[in-house]
């Protein structure tokens, strides 16, 4: 367990309990239990979507297509529920696969063909929200499935079902990024990609891999938003890959890659969304909120590349009482 | 540049004596310089520059030597203007000084040549040399032609051949370097470090910068010389002073310059033999190499290694030792050739194929392509097995701890390369780590790519045992090293390379240094001639 809740954490989640908890003190509404549940199934498509954009982001890739990627998957289940009547569960594994091919002709095209992920996923934002028009002439697909929502909406013991999406998802995450080999190869090709490939590891699989999972998160987000709205549209997750790679940043990954914890962009989910929620609470206007979530991503990163400075005038303080080390 | 009036007639007074390695301090004969005194500098847990003093005088070279972690980074990092001090002084010219910034001291006359190049590669080497300093025309543009002309004129002062108007890229590391040591000189500074200069050099690019630093020592420069090729200290230095565990263990003139005293002083203790070399070689052939072609330089290269042996790769720089073992080990594709291991053909096609063929690549480069930044020992050590200790698809991570504790003890590696990230340890800690990750992988066939580079004695030492380890348990090691004495000594045999090819190969009892230095030079020559014809 040490291994997963390592100090990777410890920032992040100081961070987060700070800012709960000046908004819960500022902001009468913020604990009412409606509030807070109203706040995981908020938080719960970014999130899930967000492991991906991690996993993507260790790899020293990015992932820039999610959010058209959810528009274009959306408008696929659409279709599939209302026009070639296909049963919802058949529709909803069809929108994985599809998910998990669309990531792989990311990472193919990134590992194989050497084209920048930054550029191939840059495509992908412009090209899949063109695909999502080419369905119903562009037009929203309303009134799915009546079993489509309760995918979204609907609680087990009390306790939105969004949330066992959330620690099924993460605790696999979590379990594979720091105890399987495939983990190991992710981080081990972020930190060095020429090191890992005189290591004997198969640096283009593994990168494609990564570009496969966050296609199959994003496949998963995209259901859950058809669920949250029983529609489809061209329109949906618009700036929502903006939103996971904010989250994977403000929990701490570092976009040279190599460095990172799904979990702790779990934490970067939640700070972002309970800023958002306690904005919305006061009646703050969208420019604001988006102004504030500019500097929340500035404050988070500037803080990780201070950390060693900040540490060491703290280390400078104490360092009188130490014995005399040698070597530097 | 308050002391500049010292006329040229009393330099040549000062580099006689200087030449003449007296054991006179120069102190005692005139005003430094340059002088730092009582420099402290801690870093958190660490003392790494512990009241550090240093006297630096006008044309003379002034070794700093010392173990890696001894401080001299650091210190040279204070002068460069990188790091501030926490406490003691810099002195310029008999007054205190502060160092704010690398400009500042550039603009104090202190210029520095890091280890790592601060060479942008796709500038030209004129725009590298006045990188910062342009000179402008009269509308504010860049003064183009100028700028060509004063770049010139710096590189013929240094009798380099290189057109100021190649782009810094293309040249070769050696060449680079020179662009990096004509930056220095181009700024007019009165005082030069050179951190490592020629850890990337062949044995005539030393030649020839060491011509290049005694004539900037004739025109009055103060040079700080910072090398672990001790022998090549002993030729360039007037003055050496000794750091260790931060501290002055012997000061300019408190010792002799000579490698055996030097090492004494640096590790503290004597060091029997610099190469404890065992041999193991059995006749048995384990690896045969024919007719090994790749499109990075390599042609029609034919060797083989037996059990227990360490074959030498000689040459010089860029002569295609280490594109040889590139397209042995797979990372650069073979165009043509045959590999056979134990008399049975392998196909080669990639690292993952030479690895489970029993390989193992320590690359010339640990930064570029051996570490994992982000990972501590453990995670280095287990890349190139990890399919060993892999079960069902995820890791046995008990194993990994395990190894990575023994390797820690068994190769002494610093405990704290337990926790820390290994970017955060010093080059030796980092090349033994590298070399636990093939012994972790359990490979016959070793690949030595510059094991020593960079690294202290101890550590070095540390590496020649296990050399005779491996060998004597019948692994084979190919073994690269610009350093000659080293593969003299632990070679069995050394395979001369020119030209990407085997020229010939030789009991490595029956050559000497100046043997093989002739062999590649005589071959070299022979090839130009060939060429002109």
């Amino acid at each position: 367990m040490k291994r997963i809740f390592d100090a990777q954490l410890l920032g992040p989640a100081i961070a987060l309990i700070v800012i709960a908890t000046l908004v819960a003190l500022t902001t009468d509404r913020f604990l009412n239990p409606g509030n807070l549940s109203n706040l995981s199934l908020q938080v719960s498509i970014v999130a899930l979507i967000a492991i991906g954009s991690t996993i993507v982001i260790i790899t020293a890739g990015i992932d820039l297509s999610a959010g058209s990627m959810v528009a274009l998957l959306t408008m696929i289940l659409a279709e599939m529920l209302k026009f070639m009547g296909l049963p919802l569960p058949v529709a909803i594994l069809l929108v994985l696969g599809c998910g998990l091919a669309l990531g792989l002709t990311n990472g193919v095209l990134t590992a194989y063909l050497r084209i920048p992920s930054f550029i191939t996923t840059l495509a992908g934002l412009i090209a899949f929200r063109g695909l999502a028009l080419l369905f119903n002439n562009g037009s929203p697909i309303f009134s799915l499935d009546p079993n489509l929502e309760p995918l979204f909406y609907g609680s087990l013991l009390g306790i939105p079902l969004p949330f066992y999406y959330l620690v099924f998802f993460y605790g696999l995450a979590a379990v594979v990024m720091n105890y399987s080999k495939l983990g190991r190869e992710i981080y081990a090709i972020g930190g060095n990609p020429s090191a890992a490939a005189l290591s004997g590891i198969n640096v283009r699989r593994v990168q494609t891999y990564a570009f496969a999972i966050a296609g199959f998160m994003t496949a998963i987000g995209a259901v859950l938003m058809s669920a949250r709205l029983n529609s489809g549209s061209p329109n949906y997750g618009q700036t929502l890959e903006l939103q996971a790679i904010a989250a994977a940043v403000v929990g701490g990954a570092s976009l040279a890659g190599g460095r990172g914890n799904v979990l702790a962009t779990l934490i970067g989910s939640l700070t972002i969304v309970v800023v958002q929620n306690a904005l919305n609470l006061n009646a703050v206007p969208t420019s604001v909120q988006n102004i504030v979530l500019g500097m929340i991503i500035l404050a988070a990163v500037g803080v990780d590349m201070w950390r060693n400075e900040l540490s060491s005038k703290i280390g400078a303080l104490f360092s009188l009482s130490h014995t005399r080390q040698r070597g530097a | 540049m308050a002391s500049s009036d010292a006329t040229g007639s009393r330099l040549c007074v000062t580099t006689e004596l200087v030449r003449a390695k007296t054991m006179t301090p120069i102190s005692e004969i005139k005003e430094p310089l340059w002088e730092v005194i009582d420099l402290v500098k801690r870093y958190p847990g660490v003392l790494a520059n512990d009241h550090v003093s240093l006297k630096l005088f006008e044309g003379s070279i002034h070794g700093l030597l010392g173990e890696n972690g001894c401080g001299k980074s650091t210190l040279i990092k204070m002068l460069s203007g990188v790091q501030p001090p926490d406490a003691g002084r810099i002195r310029c010219g008999g007054e205190d000084v502060q160092l704010h910034s690398p400009t500042d001291a550039r603009g104090k006359g202190i210029a520095t040549v890091f280890q790592e190049f601060s060479i942008v590669p796709s500038l030209t080497v004129a725009e590298n040399i006045f990188l910062g300093r342009l000179p402008t025309g009269r509308f504010g543009g860049v003064d183009w032609a100028a700028m060509n002309r004063e770049a010139r004129a710096v590189l013929a002062e240094m009798e380099v051949d290189l057109a100021p108007a190649e782009i810094t890229g293309n040249l070769s590391v050696a060449e680079q370097q020179l662009v990096e040591i004509a930056k220095a000189l181009a700024s007019d500074a009165r005082m030069i470090i050179l951190d490592e200069p020629t850890a990337a050099l062949g044995l005539s690019e030393i030649d020839h910068l060491h011509k290049l630093l005694r004539r900037m020592r004739e025109k009055g420069c103060a040079i700080l010389y910072v090398s672990h090729r001790l022998d090549e200290v002993e030729r360039i230095v007037d003055e050496v002073t000794i750091l260790r565990g931060g501290q002055v263990v012997r000061a300019s003139g408190e010792t002799e310059i000579s490698v055996d005293n030097i090492i004494a002083a640096m590790i503290g203790e004597d060091v029997g033999e610099h190469y404890p070399k065992t041999n193991n070689s059995r006749e048995e052939v384990v690896l045969e190499a024919r007719g090994l072609t790749t499109a990075k330089g390599v042609s029609d290269a034919s060797f083989s290694v037996q059990a227990g042996e360490v074959l030498g790769l000689g040459g010089v720089l860029g002569s295609g030792r280490t594109e040889i073992a590139l397209g042995l080990f797979g990372a650069d594709p073979l165009l043509s050739g045959e590999v056979k291991i134990h008399g049975k053909s392998v196909k080669i096609r990639n690292p993952m194929d030479a690895i489970r063929a029993g390989m193992a690549l320590v690359s010339e480069n640990r930064k570029f392509d051996g570490l994992f930044p982000n990972f501590a020992a453990g995670g280095n050590i287990t890349t190139a097995g990890l399919s060993s200790i892999t079960r069902a698809g995820f890791l046995d991570l008990a194993t990994e701890d395990k190894a990575t504790a023994d390797y820690i003890r068994e190769l002494e590696i610093s405990p704290q390369a337990d926790s820390k990230t290994i970017n955060l340890l010093s080059g030796g800690n980092q090349q033994k780590v590298i070399l636990a990750r093939w012994l972790f992988s359990n490979a016959d066939i070793l690949i030595f790519d510059e094991p020593t580079q960079g690294i202290d004695v101890g550590a070095k030492l540390a590496v020649y045992r296990l050399i005779n380890e491996l060998t004597a348990q019948g692994k084979s090691i190919i073994l690269i090293s610009s350093d000659h004495d080293e593969l003299l000594a632990m070679s069995d045999r050394i395979a001369t390379v020119q030209h990407g090819t085997v020229t010939g190969i030789t009991k490595a009892s029956e050559l000497s240094h100046v043997d093989l230095v002739k062999a590649s030079s005589d071959q070299k020559t022979h090839k130009l001639q060939e060429t002109a014809a």
